[in-house]
């Protein structure tokens, strides 16, 4: 048979977060850890509590940090890979067209309409630099 | 000319490949740098950084392994090497386990009303919960939201962090003990009381 060693309370609760995350095996003592939490309601109830205190924390943290990027952090991430990719860098065209159509209607009681359309397209074109 | 080209070209592809894979996580890598740096400039040049170094090494990387993990990885050692404000603070030493555990043990069974610290932090703002973080030292505040937020195993964060797995433990032990006293007292100053309900019993 073999000897499991009796450990006090302390020794228990000091190695709750092996047990929250897990990893039981991993502390100091596994089998007297086991065996002290088979036999002692208190330790239980604290390691429950542990349990639970840990899975409201994760859940309020989760909530809490999920923040997103700015808007124009991936372009800004691309344009710099895009340089880095061609090792001397890029020179970049940017062929910006913009019209605006205007009506003017008038109808037979005399109310004028007046309706602006504005159209506007962006070309961006990348030219690598010769390589050094 | 086609050599060129080609060079061009592959180089080209792998930018592509690196994109689609890699920038699906920049939100997640830019909501933990913020809680790195504190600050939201210096989170957005920090997720940065991390792409182009994590880019540069790209071709070291074996697909099918754990693309996130190592981002995350690259993003703390940037972080680390570059934007921690105190340079010089020392490391927590590796064999701090055993100090911890015996250290700290009586501490742990709490004063507190357990039915009134979970109502607490069910009720506190998410700023308060950001303030708490943010309060709590770094390498404590690392540990904690690879873990709890990101859902990193100690062992992978272990890798992250590039410490021994004893020492991410020690430090989710202390790192989450020190969240809680700190949300405790945001709670006592919203008024929520922590302390064992009999206090209430006793009549005036």
């Amino acid at each position: 048979m073999s000897y499991i060693e009796e450990i006090p309370c302390f020794e228990v609760l000091s190695s709750v977060v092996f047990i929250i995350e897990g990893a039981v095996e991993e502390a100091r003592n596994p089998q007297a850890i086991a065996s002290h939490l088979d036999s002692c309601l208190a330790c239980r109830s604290e390691v429950a509590h542990e349990q639970e205190m840990h899975s409201l924390l994760q859940e309020v943290l989760r909530r809490t940090c999920d923040e997103k990027a700015p808007a124009d952090l991936q372009h800004s991430i691309h344009e710099a890979l895009l340089r880095q990719v061609t090792g001397s860098g890029v020179t970049e065209v940017v062929t910006q067209f913009s019209m605006t159509e205007i009506s003017i209607e008038i109808d037979e009681f005399g109310n004028v309409e007046h309706s602006e359309i504005q159209i506007e397209q962006t070309h961006v074109q990348h030219f690598l630099d010769e390589e050094k | 000319m086609a050599s060129k080209d080609l060079v061009l070209e592959s180089a080209t592809d792998r930018n592509d490949r690196f994109e689609r894979d890699a920038l699906v996580f920049m939100d997640q890598l830019y909501a933990a740098a913020l809680r790195y740096t504190k600050n939201p400039e210096d989170a957005r040049d920090l997720v940065q950084d991390t792409y182009l170094k994590a880019f540069n090494s790209f071709h070291q990387f074996e697909e099918g392994t754990n693309l996130r993990a190592w981002l995350y990885r690259v993003l703390t050692t940037t972080f680390i090497n570059t934007y921690r404000k105190d340079q010089r603070r020392p490391q927590l030493a590796s064999g701090e386990l055993e100090d911890w555990q015996l250290a700290e043990a009586q501490s742990h069974t709490s004063d507190l009303g357990k039915s009134a610290e979970v109502e607490a932090l069910e009720n506190l703002p998410d700023s308060d919960i950001k303030r708490a973080l943010q309060e709590i030292p770094e390498e404590f505040r690392i540990a904690v939201y690879l873990a709890d937020v990101e859902g990193f195993s100690y062992k992978e964060i272990a890798d992250i962090v590039e410490v021994p797995a004893g020492t991410v433990m020690s430090r989710l032990h202390r790192g989450r003990k020190l969240l809680r006293e700190k949300l405790a007292d945001y709670a006592k100053e919203l008024g929520y009381s922590t302390e064992p309900k009999k206090a209430k019993g006793e009549k005036p």
